[in-house]
Formats: C-alpha cells, sequence, structure tokens
C-alpha cells in the first residue's frame, strides 16, 4: 500500500503547472471560505457581545407574570421586591452583578415640541459596574450621584427632533402605576448613539429613582445579570435557578440567547451566506477537478493500458486516482489553510473597516478571526469534492479497453 | 515437453467506421499454432499483418472474433474478465515496443511492479527485484527513473518487470522497433539468453528480418493469415545454403524466404 500511496503521491506532480494552478484554486477555494467564515464569525461574536454589553446582560430576570400577560397599567407585572430578588443573586457563581430595570414609554417635550420615548430607566452605578456604558456621542452619563435624579440621556435622532443640546431642559410625561399622567423635569446629560437609527429617534434613559417617581411604583421591570464570560452563561443560569424557587413572587431566569431576536436573526442570515458560499466553492472544485482528471487520465491511457495488461486489479486503478485527487485535495487544503491564515493576520494587522450596514451607523472593523472548526470544515468541502470528481475519471480509466489503451498515442 | 499456447482456428475482426454490424475487416484469419513451454519464437511479418492482433489474443487483452486460445491448458474464452486479469497478472509478462515504464517510479519500482500486485511481501520482492536487474544487467541502475536511461535501458527493465515474477510466458510486441540495430541485437540476444537459463517461453514480434537469425521458430503472418511456421532445422538448412551460395547474412536470407 506504501507503494500504491507513493505512486499516487508521485503522479500528483507529475504535471507540475497543472497541479500548481489545481491547488491554487483548491487552496483559493478554501482561503475563500476562511476570511468569508472569519469575518463573518467576527461579526456574529461580535454582534453578540455588542448585545450583551449594549444592556442585555447574560441574564435576566422577570416574574413569571410578566410572560402570561400583557401589562394593563405600567410595572403592573414588575418585580416588587427587586432589591431581595438582586441579593439573591448577586452571591451566585459567575456573577459579577445584578442591575435593575424599569422599562416604560410616554411623551417627552422641549415647551414647543413633544414626541414619543422609548425609555429606560436604569441604576448607572450598578449599570456601570456591569460595564454597560452608553454609547455617547456628547455630554456624559449619567450621575451615580442623587444629582443624576434630574438628568436624563436622549437619542441622536430624538435630540435632533426636539432641537436640544446638553444642558438643555426636557419635561417627561408618562402614565402612573395608578393610571394618573405625571411629569418631571429632567436636564439632557448626555446624548448616546444606540447604532440603530430607529432607536436613536425615540430613546431616552433617565435613573431609576427618576423613573419611581415619574411612574409612582417601587416596581422595577427586570433584573438584568452580568456574568464574567459569556461562555459561563448556562452554567450560571442552572446555579441561579433553583435560588429563585422560593421567593414570594415566581421568577423567570431567561438567557441572553433567548432574548437576542436580532442577533439570532442576523447569526441564521450569516450562516445561510456561508452555506451558499461553501456550496458555490464545492461545485467550483468539483467541476474544474472533473476536467483537470480527465485530462490527466487521457494522458496516461497508455500507461493505464500497462498495468491493466500486467493484472492489476480494475478497483486499484479507481482507488488510484482518487487517492490522486484526494491527496491533491489535502494539499490545496493546507494551502488554504496557510493561505487564509496569513491573509487573516494581514488584514487584522491593517486595521481596515467596514461600511456601517443598514440600520447601524458605526462601521465595522473588518477583522477575521482564525476558527480551527472552519479550517476543518473547508478543508473536508475541497477534498470531498476533489474526491467525488475523481469517481467520473477514475472508473471511465479503470474500463479502458486494454488493447484501444495500449495503442492510443 | 508441457504446451503454454495453443491458438485454434482463431479469427479476429473489427468493425469498420465504428459500424458493429456491417463491414468487418478481418486482422486475423483461422490462425492455429502451439507453442511449447521454453520456446523462443518469433513472429515475423510487415506491418498490419495482424502480429499485435495475435499477440493480445495470446496475452488475453482482447477476445477472438471466432475460434479459441488455451494458456496452459485454460480456455481463455470462458475466464470472466477478473480471471483473465489474474491469468494475465500470473501467467504472462509483457513487453511493450514503447517500453511503457511508469514514469514516476525508478527502474526497481518499475519492476517491483508485477510483485506488488501479485501481494508479494515487501523484503523478498526487494531480493526478487535486484535478481531481476541483475540478470538483464541493470543491477547499477536501479535508482534511476526512466527518463535517465537510455532506449535500450528502458527496455531492458521493461524485460525485468516481464520475467521478475516468472511468468509462464513472456510476450514482447516489436521490443525492438524502437531501438538501434546494435541495441536491438542486444536485447534479442538478452531475451535469447533468459529463455535458456530461465527456460522462459519467449514469443515476440518483429518486422526486422535481421533479428530472426536468433530465433529457433519463427511464424510469419501476412494479411492476417499465418504464411509458415518454420522451426530451426529448416531455419538452419535454408540458412546455410543460402549463406554459401549468395553470401549473404542470415537474417537477409531469412528476409528474402519469408517474404
Amino acid at each position: 500500500m506504501g507503494k500504491f500511496l507513493l505512486l499516487a503521491f508521485r503522479n500528483v506532480f507529475r504535471n507540475r503547472r497543472r497541479t500548481i494552478m489545481t491547488l491554487l484554486m483548491v487552496g483559493g477555494g478554501v482561503t475563500g471560505l476562511l476570511l468569508s467564515g472569519g469575518f463573518f464569525a467576527f461579526m456574529i461574536d461580535g454582534l453578540r457581545e455588542h448585545t450583551i454589553q449594549e444592556g442585555l446582560g447574560h441574564l435576566q430576570i422577570f416574574t413569571a407574570e410578566h410572560f402570561r400577560r400583557d401589562e394593563v397599567r405600567v410595572l403592573d407585572t414588575g418585580i416588587d421586591n427587586w432589591r431581595q430578588v438582586a441579593a439573591t443573586i448577586q452571591t451566585g457563581p459567575h456573577v459579577r452583578g445584578v442591575a435593575p430595570r424599569i422599562e416604560f414609554y410616554g411623551m417627552v417635550s422641549n415647551g414647543t415640541k413633544s414626541s414619543i420615548f422609548m425609555g429606560s430607566a436604569v441604576d448607572p452605578a450598578a449599570e456601570s459596574s456591569l460595564g454597560f456604558t452608553p454609547r455617547l456621542s456628547s455630554g456624559s452619563d449619567l450621575s451615580p450621584k442623587p444629582a443624576g435624579e434630574v438628568e436624563a440621556l436622549i437619542g441622536s435622532g430624538l435630540a435632533k427632533s426636539m432641537n436640544v443640546k446638553v444642558g438643555d431642559g426636557l419635561t417627561i410625561l408618562a402614565v402612573t402605576s395608578d393610571g394618573a399622567l405625571n411629569g418631571v423635569d429632567v436636564q439632557v446629560a448626555g446624548i448616546v448613539k444606540t447604532g440603530y437609527d430607529e432607536m436613536d429617534a425615540r430613546y431616552l434613559r433617565v435613573t431609576l429613582a427618576s423613573a419611581q417617581r415619574l411612574l409612582q411604583s417601587d416596581r422595577v421591570t427586570n433584573l438584568v445579570v452580568g456574568l464574567d464570560s459569556t461562555a459561563n452563561t448556562d452554567a450560571a443560569a442552572a446555579a441561579l435557578t433553583p435560588r429563585l424557587q422560593g421567593l414570594p413572587q415566581q421568577m423567570v431566569l431567561k438567557k441572553w440567547i433567548d432574548l437576542a431576536t436580532y442577533y439570532l436573526q442576523v447569526r441564521n442570515m450569516f450562516f445561510g451566506i456561508f452555506l451558499f458560499l461553501g456550496v458555490i466553492v464545492f461545485f467550483m472544485v468539483l467541476m474544474a477537478s472533473v476536467n483537470t482528471l480527465l485530462m490527466a487520465m487521457f494522458e496516461r491511457t497508455r500507461e493505464i493500458g500497462t498495468m491493466l495488461a500486467m493484472g492489476t486489479p480494475r478497483f486499484w486503478i479507481v482507488t488510484l486516482f482518487m487517492l490522486e485527487a484526494t491527496l491533491t485535495g489535502c494539499l490545496g487544503a493546507i494551502a488554504g489553510v496557510l493561505g487564509g491564515n496569513l491573509l487573516g493576520a494581514i488584514i487584522n494587522a491593517s486595521g481596515l473597516h467596514m461600511p456601517p450596514p443598514p440600520g447601524l451607523t458605526v462601521p465595522i472593523d473588518f477583522h477575521v478571526l482564525h476558527i480551527p472548526v472552519l479550517m476543518v470544515a473547508s478543508s473536508f468541502i475541497v477534498i470531498f469534492s476533489l474526491a467525488l470528481a475523481s469517481i467520473f475519471p477514475a472508473i471511465r480509466a479503470s474500463r479502458l479497453q486494454i488493447a484501444e489503451a495500449l495503442a492510443h498515442v | 515437453m508441457n504446451e503454454i499456447v495453443n491458438v485454434e482456428g482463431v479469427t479476429r475482426s473489427f468493425p469498420l467506421n465504428h459500424d458493429r454490424t456491417r463491414n468487418l475487416v478481418s486482422a486475423l484469419n483461422h490462425a492455429s499454432f502451439r507453442v511449447q513451454a521454453g520456446e523462443f519464437l518469433a513472429i515475423s511479418g510487415p506491418s498490419g499483418s495482424g502480429k499485435t492482433t495475435l499477440l493480445n489474443l495470446i496475452g488475453c487483452i482482447d477476445q477472438p472474433t471466432s475460434g479459441r486460445v488455451l494458456i496452459d491448458g485454460v480456455d481463455t474464452s470462458k475466464l470472466s474478465a477478473a480471471a483473465l486479469t489474474k491469468l494475465r497478472r500470473k501467467k504472462i509478462g509483457f513487453v511493450f515496443q514503447t517500453f511503457n515504464l511508469i514514469p514516476v517510479f525508478t527502474a526497481a519500482e518499475n519492476v517491483e511492479f508485477p510483485l506488488l500486485i501479485q501481494g508479494v511481501a515487501s523484503r523478498e520482492r526487494r531480493v526478487r527485484v535486484t535478481q531481476a536487474l541483475t540478470e538483464v544487467g541493470l543491477g547499477a541502475r536501479a535508482n534511476h527513473r526512466p527518463d535517465l536511461l537510455s532506449g535500450g535501458e528502458r527496455q531492458r527493465v521493461a524485460v525485468a518487470r516481464a520475467i521478475v515474477h516468472r511468468p509462464a510466458l513472456v510476450l514482447a510486441d516489436e521490443p525492438t522497433a524502437n531501438l538501434d540495430t546494435h541495441n536491438a541485437t542486444q536485447l534479442i540476444d538478452l531475451m535469447h539468453g533468459l529463455n535458456r537459463r530461465l527456460g522462459l517461453t519467449f514469443l515476440f514480434s518483429t518486422h526486422d528480418a535481421r533479428l530472426l537469425e536468433h530465433t529457433e521458430r519463427i511464424i510469419h503472418l501476412c494479411d492476417g493469415t499465418i504464411q509458415s511456421d518454420s522451426h530451426s532445422d529448416t531455419l538452419s538448412a535454408t540458412s546455410f545454403a543460402a549463406t554459401n551460395s549468395q553470401g549473404g547474412s542470415h537474417g537477409q536470407v531469412l528476409a528474402a524466404s519469408l517474404s
């Protein structure tokens, strides 16, 4: 078998120019898959961490009622004794911190113009400890001190619409938990960019104390839990779930993946694109290789005839051709993995940026992740397509009429 | 003596212009002869006389249209493709006009190939390859690839490859056609020597009359028909008479008598 493998290996390099062209094609396919897959993975990973760090957190705790029905009044399904729940969670494994949140909505007015807002009330100190910092285009974050109770951060679109800048005053109006209309005056501390145009046009952020005063309630909508690492999400969720069992209100713990609808949609889209690219590379290698291997077969017709005349079993000829194609695939895959990683490293070092995709306002780093699973999968695609491509020429070679093959010129 | 080849009324026709029902052209007509073990036999005749067709049929790489070929007593027309492959592998060695060595293999690896496909153990393969290359005088060129060997050396490697597994029959189709006279004579002498030393049966085709004087038996073909089947006694008598009367060489006289 060793000699047979040696014959296959030497045959691969018999026509060097053609082999180099094949290796370039196969390697190019692998490189393309590694670069596109590495970039997609970087985007997906970035989106995941961005989604988590923008405030989603790794885990969120709600009352069970929150998912059973829509709120009739604001904070109707909120958490009553949230400080007790937060204290219970805070000591859990991998937990870095717990931040209470209130999600609400209402009207914002500058005295002459009013607009709808989607509000988020936070504890600035807790948010800061978890690294949940808003992306400010001007001004500063909400103050964790009592002075922060009269401050607000607003989206850049809303600021433009309301014609306000940092330091200007606004009145926010909302329906309280009792159903009455209430309002508080706040000062614009900063203007933020969430990264999404639609969100920037409606976003308003105040301190928890301001929102509770506005909504006349001590409840919070949910508790956001930050972990030491995204990889520990499952372990932390498993450890924290039992702790929520003995509380007065029935609680539900959600992982970030359950709440990140947009992330899942984007991930599925990228997976679909990558699959499509994989199919293209597969067929590209398959078609080009069939042609190359058929040429090799025609060139070696007399040699194959000689081998068959000497009594070489026909399946040996099939095996030989498939072995040669597989070896070519392996060499191409190695070349592609090396090329892909080298090009990836060059791209990463170059600090290139991609223009913002639709819906986003910030450019994306052009960065390629080096992913071992992707290297194995891309290599497998090209090796398999070459092995598949060799079947037809191999069978054709093995079925040659010996006398005709020996007379081949 | 053991009968190695028995050709019985063999005809081989080929369709013209890929028409498989009509317009057949006959390459060999009702050929019959027998070859005993240890014979050194030449098939002579001009180009297109059917020499290669006959060798292909004896070598089991083609099937007769009618008649039958028996190799070592086995009727090859009754064998399956796999059985024919096995028969070729075990009992027949081939030498081709254009050497047909595997270019990416060294001389030794080329000679080793028949043993490889027979599943001979590597240690034994090495011994037999060295022995075969030594027998053809190429022990020192074992590790050279065919492109580094001369035409004569390449054909000697091909002979070593054909005899390394000690086949019952060695078929050589125009083995000297691509060689100069010196190398051609040397090759025939080599094959003849192997025939005598090892008792191998050699059957080769040639249209070079000069080589026939080394041959004990000559079957002359013309237009697909066996014109004569002459043994050395007849040839010797004819050649001596001719040499004495005309002063020509043995080969020239043979050519004259066979043409």
